[in-house]
């Protein structure tokens, strides 16, 4: 399982569009987890995402994000939670317990968006590390 | 910092504004700014700004962190914010610093002004479209783009095949915009809309004398389109004799204006565009097998708009966007009942027949929200035809659209499924879940 983080610094970068860098932490199954960080080749929606689905990413966890990015992401089969905040090392271990979505982790006024995927994806839905 | 004096002079201003203090945290917020970046008041007072904001430039180009540092203020520098909805706006900001009265620093203050407005003008007047104006989540669009710089890279020529009204130029366009010769021209022709002869003219050009009142040499659209891109949209419709005239074109990399005696030489990127099944043509004679091997290098079908239905409330949200911009209304959307009506149509006339009815709703809905009665009665009519029930809300909207695909497909779930890009234990969890009953 692969799970990249769009990054600026220490922290989840505001705004996925505008980001350079991401994390891919690679977990084997057991808390062993190796991370390795990329730069991103493209600034638009469709190489973003193919970029993305060519490093084997099965879930992004990113800032703000617009639409057609997300879309684009999405269509690769990966599953988006979007308008994340927060450290890389807090949002790890908030995604591997499953409290990605409390409020100390999402943007301002983003509530209803950070859901995993983003659009119609039902509340209650439990991220897990596989 | 900020009173309840102040606060009402800020709310009352169309600009969205915002101060912050020496930590970058926000410390007022006025009406325009939570209109703008869809945060309120509430929500934002605290927080980091670049939270709040959201802008492309807030962690490397802060320019309230350069106001800060410099002490100078920044005026209208254009950014994108991404506001809560997930929408890319262009806004204009401009930052001061913040004082006391005796000159102490308090923080800074940002002010910024939506121009998307103004943004959109310039793209409908430019028609400077590029793949993020092309609007779907339809997995069949979202896999054409994917591929879609490699074609603009390609310099091929490419056929987009699709019914009309699918958007077939407006994908020509990005395509040339994304291509090297964006910065040539791109020149349009109808086929269909010339006789023979007129087309022939239009494309090569004329000398002068070539023919009565021909007094003057006219370049021919071959010619205007020099070094950039000509969109020749329903080629499916010429004669077999402008075919073989054509094919030479393409061939020989030449022309002859009518009435020139010596060939010239183009540079020229030539896509196509039809709705009809060239191929179709071809066996059955209609259309030159070598004309159309030649311009179908690559080929972009494009789906009918009852094959994305999904994109119907993006594409709504859309339209209403650009006649807002357009026509200085304020329509805010559409109501449960009026989508569940645009949900259950299949638009012959796909996106331009949406477009059609939005505008014409437009024109009826003076203000607030699109409801049923502002559109068009044939939508309501045909909607009581197929269907037994009224949606009255999103999950009879989703039931009434999967009923619809899947009378479309004779009821075939695999195929339902294929054309929705879905699994098929997807859908059939869907159709038990929307409780639709499968006949037979």
């Amino acid at each position: 399982m692969r799970l990249a983080l769009s990054v600026f610094k220490d922290c989840i970068s505001t705004v996925f569009d505008a980001a350079d860098q991401f994390l891919i932490v690679e977990t084997d199954g057991t808390n062993n987890y190796r991370r390795i960080s990329e730069k991103f080749l493209a600034t638009d929606p469709t190489g973003r995402a193919a970029q993305l689905k060519n490093q084997s990413v099965d879930v992004l966890i990113c800032g703000a994000i617009s639409r057609p990015m997300q879309f684009a992401i999405i269509s690769q089969g990966i599953t988006v939670h979007s308008f994340i905040r927060g450290e890389v090392n807090h949002i790890i271990e908030a995604y591997q317990n499953n409290q990605l979505g409390g409020t100390a982790f999402l943007l301002p006024g983003c509530r209803r968006r950070a859901r995993g995927n983003g659009f119609g994806k039902e509340r209650g839905v439990r991220c897990r590390w596989r | 910092m900020i009173g309840e004096d102040q606060n009402i002079i800020l709310d009352s201003i169309a600009d969205g504004v915002f101060t912050v203090d020496n930590d970058w945290r926000i410390t007022s917020f006025n009406n325009a700014a939570e209109k703008i970046t869809g945060v309120t008041r509430a929500e934002a007072i605290g927080q980091l700004c670049k939270d709040v904001l959201k802008a492309d430039i807030c962690e490397k180009n802060c320019c309230l962190r350069a106001t800060m540092k410099t002490g100078e203020q920044i005026i209208n520098k254009k950014v994108n914010i991404i506001n809560a909805e997930g929408h890319k706006l262009p806004i204009s900001i401009s930052t001061a610093l913040l004082r006391d009265k005796k000159g102490k620093l308090l923080g800074a203050v940002e002010t910024f002004r939506d121009i998307s407005i103004e943004e959109n003008l310039r793209k409908v007047i430019a028609q400077k479209y590029n793949f993020a104006d092309i609007i779907s989540k339809n997995h069949k669009m979202l896999r054409l783009f994917d591929i879609m710089p490699d074609i603009a890279d390609s310099g091929s020529s490419v056929l987009i095949e699709g019914e009309s009204g699918t958007g077939k130029e407006l994908i020509a366009r990005a395509i040339h915009h994304l291509s090297s010769r964006k910065k040539a021209p791109f020149i349009a022709v109808n086929c269909s809309a010339l006789p023979d002869t007129l087309l022939e003219s239009e494309l090569f050009g004329y000398k002068a004398g070539a023919f009565t009142d021909a007094k003057k040499d006219k370049p021919g659209r071959f010619k205007l389109a020099e070094n950039g891109t000509l969109f020749l949209d329903e080629i499916g419709e010429i004669t077999t004799a402008m075919q073989v005239k054509l094919l030479r074109v393409l061939q020989e990399k030449t022309y002859e204006p009518l009435g020139a005696t010596e060939s010239l030489q183009h540079n020229v990127r030539m896509i196509a565009a039809t709705n009809r099944k060239l191929e179709e043509m071809v066996k059955e004679g209609r259309f030159r097998e070598d004309l159309f091997y030649r311009i179908n290098v690559f080929k972009i079908s494009l789906p009918p708009l009852r094959e994305r239905m999904e994109d119907v409330p993006l594409l709504t949200d859309h339209f209403i966007d650009r006649f807002n911009t357009l026509q200085k209304k304020n329509i805010e959307g559409v109501s449960e009942e009026a989508m569940s009506v645009l949900m259950a149509y299949s638009y012959p006339g796909n996106i331009r027949e949406l477009a059609n009815i939005i505008e014409r709703a437009f024109v009826l809905c003076k203000a607030g929200i699109i409801e049923k009665k502002h559109l068009p009665d044939f939508l309501s009519a045909r909607q009581s035809h197929d269907i037994n029930h009224k949606a009255e809300s999103l999950r009879d909207a989703a039931r009434v659209h999967l009923s619809n695909i899947l009378k479309q497909n004779n009821w075939n779930c695999p195929q339902t499924a294929r054309q929705l890009g879905i699994h098929k234990s997807t859908l059939y969890r869907k159709i038990k879940s929307l409780g639709i009953k499968i006949p037979g």
